[in-house]
Parts: C-alpha cells; sequence; structure tokens
C-alpha cells in the first residue's frame, strides 16, 4: 500500500508538449512511471517520449484507462483543465501551477469534489509513493537518493520541504510510504486533514510527519482530529514561520498564504495547539528522527 | 490589491450599481468646488486603502460650505494608516437603515457574510449581538441567485419591501464580485433611504494580485511602491519581467538573505532567530532558471547597509539546476565589489549541476560552500557564527 498513488496508476500528463511537462515525463518514465497518455489539444495523434497525445482527456481516458492526471497548463487554463479531468473520471488530479487565483481555485476545488476526485495542489510539484510510482517533478532527477522506501507517511505544505524532510528521515534511518507536497497556495484541493487521514488508514504507513505555515485552517484541523480520536498514529509537525510575529502583520515572506491575518493562524498558535492535541513538535528537521523514536520507543 | 474608495466606486459605477454621487479631489480648493456642485451635507474621506478611517477621523461630514476648510485640516496629515493626500468627496446620503454585507474566502470556498446592523465596524457587532450575523459558504459552481440572497437577508431579520431590493442587490453584487476577480468586497453601510432605495455608501475591495494579469481595466490604478528603495527596486525588476515574483522585505537585524522554497526560508529565518542571529531581509524566490530576479534580491543585500553577511539558502532542489543561483552571485559580487573577506558569504545549494555551482563559486573566493550533506541547520549555523566574528572585527575596529 501507499495512498493516493502506486505501481497500478496510469498516469495522463496535461500539457504534455509544453518544456515542463515534456521534461517531467522523461523524468518520470526514467522513475517507470505508467505515463499512458499525454493531452494537448490540436496535438492529437503525436508522441512525446513515445507517449501518444490525445485533444482531450476523455478520449485519452477511453483509450488507455488513465487514472491520474498531472497538470502542466498555464495559470488561466487551471481551472478548466481540472474540471476537464474531474469529469473524465480521472481519480487523482495534481494541479502543479502556483497562484492559481482564488475564484478560479475555489471553482476547481468545487468542481473535483463533485466528481469524486481527488485534487493535489495548487502550488504542488508532487506525490511520490517510493519504488512504485510518483506524479509530478518530486524527486528530480534522482528520486531514489531523496526518497528511500519507508514507513512514514508525509505531507507538506512545501515541495522543497518535503525534500528536506525525506533526507532527515533517511538521515535517522527512516523511510517514506508516501510523500505529498500539498500545495502552498492558499486553496488547496484537499485538506491536511484528509491526507493524514489515509495515512492512517494506511497499513504500511506507521506514522505520518507534517510540515505546516502560518495562514489558513490546516494545521488546527489537524489538532482537531488528533484530540478527537480520529487520527490515531503518531504524528510528528514542524511548522516554520514564527518569526513573523515580530513583524507587522499582513506581510508575506514566503508563499502566497503564509501570511498572518489572524492571531490563531499563526505558526506558535498552531504549534501550542499541535502539541496540546498529542503531536510530536520537531523546531528543526534534525529533530524529527528522535521525535519519531520517542513514539516507537 | 486593495483599491481605494474612489476607484472601487468607479469600477462598481461601471457596473450600474447604486453608488452616491463623488469624486476624488487632491486641494481644498477642489474639495470645496465639489461640495458646493452636491450641495447639502458631503461626506469627506481620506483616500486611504483601508478600513478604520472613521475612528481615526479621517471621515468627516460637513456642510458644504465648511468643507473646503476641513478638506484644509485633513490633507498633508501623516497619520497611523498613512499619508492623506487624497480625499474623496461624496455627496451626503439621506440614511433610514443600514446594512452589512460582505464576500471573502474561507480556505476553500467563498463566504458571505451579511447583518442588519450596519454601519458599524463588524467586529463590534460580532462581540456584542453575534446573532445579528449570518455567514454561510456559497457554492462556487452555481453562485448566488436572488431568491438565495433574499433567504439570507430573510433569516438576517430583513422584512417587507426591501427585502426584495436588498436581496436581489446582493446577488449583483456576487456577480461583481466574480467579475472582478475580488478576493475581498465590503458594503458597509449598505444605506436605505426614507424612499426605501439603496446606496452603497461604504465601498471597499480587493482584488487578488494572482489575477491582476486578466484586468487590463486596473492596470492603471497606482499600486503602492515600497517606501524602501531597495524593497523598490526588486519590486520594479518584478514589475518589468514575467513568471513568479521575487520577495524582499527589510528588517532591522545585520544578516542578510536570499533564502528560497517558500518553507525552507520560512524555517531558515526561524533558525537563525533562535541562534540569535538577526536577520537584515526576509525573502523568497522561484528558483525557476532566469538569474534577473536573484540578481536583484543580491543587489538588494549587497547595498542594505545595515546587511554583514549573506547566506544563500535553499531548499535540496528537485528540478531546477544551482549552478544559475552561483552565476547570480558572481555577478552581483562584481557588481557591487563585495570584498568577501569582509562580508561573509555562507552557500548551501544543493541538488542538480551541484559541481558546477562548485567549481563557479571557487572562482568568485572567499565563499564558503557548505558540502553535500549539510542540513537547513548547519546553513543557519553557519552564517550566526560567521556573522558574529565579523561583527565583533568591525566593532573592534571601530573603538580601535
Amino acid at each position: 500500500m501507499s495512498i493516493l498513488i502506486d505501481k497500478s496508476t496510469r498516469v495522463v500528463v496535461q500539457g504534455i508538449t509544453g518544456n515542463q511537462g515534456r521534461y517531467d515525463t522523461r523524468l518520470a518514465l526514467d522513475y517507470g512511471v505508467n505515463i499512458v497518455a499525454g493531452v494537448t489539444p490540436g496535438r492529437g495523434g503525436e508522441k512525446v517520449e513515445g507517449v501518444p497525445v490525445f485533444d482531450t482527456v476523455a478520449a485519452a481516458v477511453a483509450k488507455t484507462d488513465a487514472n491520474a492526471a498531472v497538470l502542466y497548463v498555464p495559470v488561466n487554463g487551471v481551472c478548466d483543465a481540472v474540471t476537464e479531468a474531474a469529469e473524465a473520471g480521472i481519480g487523482v488530479i495534481l494541479a502543479t501551477t502556483e497562484n492559481v487565483p482564488r475564484h478560479d481555485a475555489v471553482r476547481a476545488v468545487a468542481a473535483a469534489r463533485e466528481a469524486g476526485a481527488w485534487l493535489v495542489g495548487f502550488n504542488t510539484n508532487g506525490v511520490i509513493s517510493p519504488g512504485k510510482c510518483k506524479i509530478g517533478g518530486i524527486g528530480g532527477d534522482d528520486p531514489d537518493a531523496l526518497y528511500p522506501a519507508g514507513r512514514i507517511g508525509v505531507v507538506s505544505r512545501s515541495g522543497g520541504m518535503s525534500a528536506e524532510i525525506a533526507m532527515a528521515l533517511k538521515a535517522s534511518g527512516h523511510g517514506v510510504s508516501t510523500a505529498v507536497s500539498m500545495g502552498g497556495d492558499r486553496t488547496t484541493g484537499r485538506s491536511m486533514c484528509e491526507y493524514l487521514e489515509l495515512f492512517d488508514a494506511d497499513e504500511q504507513t506507521d506514522a505520518m510527519v507534517i510540515y505546516g505555515e502560518p495562514g489558513t485552517g490546516n494545521e488546527a484541523e489537524v489538532a482537531a482530529a488528533l484530540r478527537s480520536g480520529r487520527l490515531r498514529k503518531p504524528v510528528v509537525a514542524i511548522v516554520a514561520g514564527r518569526f513573523q510575529e515580530n513583524h507587522p502583520r499582513g506581510v508575506s515572506f514566503g508563499h502566497v498564504a503564509a501570511m498572518i491575518g489572524d492571531e490563531a493562524d499563526s505558526a506558535s498558535a498552531k504549534i501550542e495547539l499541535l502539541k496540546e492535541s498529542g503531536a510530536e513538535i520537531a523546531s528543526s528537521l534534525d529533530e524529527i528522527g528522535p521525535a519519531l523514536d520517542r513514539r516507537f520507543g | 490589491m486593495k483599491l481605494t474608495e474612489d476607484i472601487a466606486k468607479s469600477l462598481m459605477r461601471r457596473l450600474k450599481l447604486p453608488v452616491p454621487e463623488g469624486a476624488p479631489a487632491e486641494t481644498a480648493a477642489r474639495v470645496g468646488e465639489l461640495a458646493s456642485e452636491f450641495g447639502g451635507t458631503v461626506a469627506l474621506k481620506a483616500l486611504l486603502p483601508t478600513g478604520r478611517r472613521g475612528k481615526s477621523g479621517l471621515v468627516r461630514l460637513v456642510g458644504a460650505a465648511d468643507a473646503e476648510d476641513a478638506a484644509s485640516e485633513m490633507l498633508g496629515r501623516q497619520t497611523d494608516l498613512g499619508y492623506v493626500d487624497r480625499i474623496y468627496v461624496e455627496k451626503g446620503a439621506e440614511i433610514a437603515q443600514e446594512f452589512y454585507l460582505a464576500f471573502s474566502f474561507s480556505d476553500r470556498v467563498p463566504m458571505i457574510t451579511i447583518s442588519t446592523a450596519g454601519g458599524v465596524e463588524i467586529e463590534q457587532v460580532h462581540a456584542t449581538t453575534p446573532e445579528r450575523i449570518v455567514t454561510t459558504p456559497i457554492d462556487p459552481l452555481k453562485g448566488l441567485r436572488p431568491w438565495e440572497a433574499i433567504d439570507l437577508w430573510s433569516r438576517a431579520g430583513l422584512k417587507g419591501r426591501s427585502l426584495a431590493d436588498v436581496g436581489r442587490l446582493t446577488a449583483r453584487l456576487w456577480r461583481a464580485f466574480v467579475e472582478l476577480d475580488a478576493e475581498m468586497m465590503e458594503i458597509n453601510p449598505l444605506a436605505v433611504d426614507a424612499d426605501g432605495r439603496l446606496s452603497m455608501v461604504g465601498t471597499m475591495i480587493e482584488i487578488d494580485d494572482g489575477a491582476l494579469g486578466r484586468h487590463p481595466e486596473l492596470s492603471e490604478v497606482p499600486s503602492q511602491r515600497p517606501d524602501n528603495p531597495r524593497e523598490r527596486m526588486v519590486n520594479d525588476v518584478n514589475r518589468a519581467n514575467p513568471g513568479g515574483d521575487a520577495r524582499y522585505v527589510e528588517l532591522d537585524g545585520d544578516i542578510g538573505l536570499l533564502v528560497a522554497g517558500g518553507g525552507a526560508g520560512l524555517l531558515q529565518h526561524d533558525m537563525i532567530v533562535d541562534l540569535g542571529g538577526r536577520p537584515a531581509n526576509h525573502s523568497d524566490i522561484s528558483p525557476a532558471p532566469g538569474t534577473v530576479k536573484t540578481e536583484a534580491v543580491l543587489d538588494a543585500v549587497f547595498t542594505n547597509p545595515r546587511s554583514r553577511s549573506l547566506l544563500i539558502g535553499y531548499n535540496h532542489l528537485q528540478m531546477a539546476p544551482v549552478d544559475r543561483v552561483v552565476e547570480a552571485l558572481a555577478n552581483s559580487v562584481q557588481r557591487n565589489k563585495v570584498d568577501t573577506s569582509r562580508f561573509p558569504i555562507i552557500l548551501r545549494l544543493l541538488g542538480p549541476r551541484e559541481a558546477e555551482a562548485r567549481a563557479l563559486a571557487a572562482q568568485i573566493g572567499g565563499v564558503t560552500y557548505l558540502p553535500s550533506g549539510a542540513s537547513l541547520l548547519d546553513g543557519a549555523r553557519a552564517i550566526v557564527e560567521a556573522t558574529r566574528k565579523v561583527s565583533a572585527q568591525q566593532d573592534e575596529g571601530a573603538t580601535a
């Protein structure tokens, strides 16, 4: 097991003929990912890296039984691309684009939910189940070096931090069941807690590591699920951005979402809430390994 | 981008929504002219893109004859909300009832908030009579239809003739909220006069920065440029070059930061502060190819009189080549004639084309490139230590 993607995942790449789409497709094929189709309207019938290109997602699904989609589309096309994939019956949709306009983002999220699809992103570099499958650029040109297989689930608001967490896990003798860069935009397809619920039910995951930031209700929702017992496996949390509390509100220092508008959204408030709810807090990456060992002592 | 009231109201007027007559003015004399044109009572509002102006004495109701004098008192004032250089002059509305209406977003859905207790700050209503506020999510695929808006206002306690008018206006405002790509829209008060006519007396709009590219009608709106010359320079480089923005915000410490990957940047900054270091700035930048914006941030760090050192700390890059960052560093070091023996530079840069990056860094000279296994914490420790040393030396030099 693993969550969201595994050996049986069949991937369609929307925007496969663009530079990023083509490049990531090459690397994914090298990793052994089953990329069965690409979509670029007007380019149906061509091939990219040996992968057949279709004009629509529905045509690609009809021909190849694709069940996951990766989107490399410009920001103003994201909402349509997500909706198209969801209505074509795709189960997992990864939207890599960042800073998606709010109105488009919420429409895409609603369309995906209505179709029963799981939307990852916006502003994600991907999901990887080491040794089985990956969608998106996650892992770069050497996913095996960055993401060793193991039994820890990772959910990160930042793609870069998911790699840093995996490196810290590796250094402390752990590995990854699935690592998810859930998206750094304020609006994401699913909440951090929804990913943790998947990991909680996954037999091959023993514990989870989350990376959070100021802004959004994601971490508070995780804390509530821990308190209520809805999440039973150990959670190690690292929440960055405490320094922002020394500066005026409304100044954005990182991701668009990582802006404190409200004290409850600050890094310190989230850390406090997670700690009270039974999560292990790591204040640096080097503390993740020991925190996991404490829980499995 | 928060719009000032004159811009917000002209957009609303263009959509044929009921906005009181009004216009902006830059001099007291012009305020006087407009006031006598409108006659009766006029509202003078300082044009600052913010709420809470009433509390700070930046909104005044005066007779037309007194408008010019009142305006001279307001213009040229430096207040905690900003410098007052323009005033919005508005024909006084005759108000029988005042309502509150706002559209905003929670993490994943648009929200509407309404109340029949308008005219005061909504936080105050929330603190004293929360039952008078109705707030609910809106399905973005369906939008807010007139009958749904009428139902909401009815739940908020509105009855009679105004109910239908206010409900229909609310549905039209929802469409405006979507069309303008607004992130927030607040009408307070939404006023009703004795004859039942509606008027959007207070109107605040914030446009989603991520959507500005598809609103050419807003490209003329003067955006607020930062006061700090280096922040302004980075801002201008962003405007002139496509792609993701570089962020650069100055703080009052002495450690210059080029940190990237939003998340890793936040974490490194926290760790530096925990170790007793004080950053001179925060930054964030997309690691995608192209060095113009990277060089802009580096130039800002090197020309900031407060910075005494530089940490370039990216998360382990997975797609973008790291040697492009070092290329930018080499250019900026040369351009700014940085003496690396007095200005420590620490690099924690791992990922594709790292060998090339290391070779290039060696050519710059005096740069500390942390080894491949180095963690973000190692980078934070190294820069805090190096800065402490150089500060001690320089302070000694200054007293000697």
